[in-house]
């Protein structure tokens, strides 16, 4: 793939931060943000929103988050079904949100699917993801969560 | 008035009912809700809504077909587009198509409430 570039990071860090401070009235904070390459391998939490990319852009983006953090979120939401249907519907919601937000920049171009949604590991998630994706990971509260952002264009 | 709520995410469907009861509004009676455009078509003709909110990233019909074909069978309907696609593009196609209003997500309850009543005035 080709790299991503910084301005377009902070397209995702700013979909990030709108996202939690609308939804919850707080900004998530940005614990750090990585290439992963070699050994480092992207992170799969409990719950994971998986968006494929088509149009002029190839690649998919993805969020990834903890169950804990998907509950929280619900009740932010005041949305007291928590199964574990709810989160996965939660957290390909996330994954949508946050890839529609970033047309701001990448423009009606980058054509965003319907969420794929997965619970824990999955080989479909990693085969979806090509080499060297880069990593937002987020801590909102004391929960964690990652975007996965693995663009190039066609 | 009877409104329409249209989103493939069952917690927006959900959220959205649940902002419909805030006083600010005018009374609305939710006739129906649905995950995908189909759906929607299908209750769009049956229940003849005045009021619609429509997410547009929906598999088996998009939001954009979906409005434009609500807006065929009846022009008058008020459908207010909630998506999170923020390219303004997709607005302009969303609002020649037929919407009259654009509300990106994420959303306050405020901001949704807003929207309503600039769509209905």
């Amino acid at each position: 793939m080709v790299d991503i570039t910084e301005r377009e990071i902070e397209v995702f860090v700013g979909a990030v931060n709108r996202y939690f401070a609308q939804i919850t009235g707080e900004k998530a904070k940005i614990r750090s943000s990585f290439l992963a390459e070699g050994e480092i391998h992207p992170p799969i939490y409990d719950f994971t929103g998986l968006i494929s990319l088509s149009g002029r852009y190839r690649g998919c983006i993805y969020f990834s988050a903890t169950k804990i953090m998907l509950m929280r979120l619900l009740l932010a939401m005041q949305e007291p079904r928590q199964t574990d249907a709810h989160l996965l519907d939660a957290v390909g919601e996330i994954a949508n949100t946050l890839a529609g937000n970033a047309r701001e920049y990448f423009g009606e171009d980058m054509g965003i699917s319907v969420p794929t949604t997965f619970q824990g590991p999955s080989e479909r998630l990693e085969a979806a993801v090509r080499e060297r994706p880069y990593v937002i990971m987020i801590k909102w509260k004391q929960y964690e969560a990652a975007v996965i952002i693995d663009i190039a264009k066609k | 008035m009877r409104l329409l709520i249209v989103d493939d995410s069952s917690i927006i469907r959900s959220r959205i009912a649940r902002i419909m009861g805030d006083p600010r509004l005018p009374s609305l009676k939710i006739v129906g809700m649905a995950k995908n455009g189909v759906e929607a078509l299908e209750l769009f003709s049956n229940a003849q809504p005045e009021l619609v909110t429509m997410d547009l990233t929906m598999p088996e019909m998009d939001g954009v077909e979906c409005t434009e074909s609500m807006a065929r069978l009846n022009p008058q309907a008020n459908i207010l587009v909630v998506s999170a696609l923020s390219d303004k593009a997709t607005a302009i196609k969303a609002l020649k198509r037929g919407a009259k209003g654009f509300l990106y997500k994420p959303f306050t309850d405020e901001q949704l409430i807003g929207a309503l009543l600039e769509v209905m005035s």
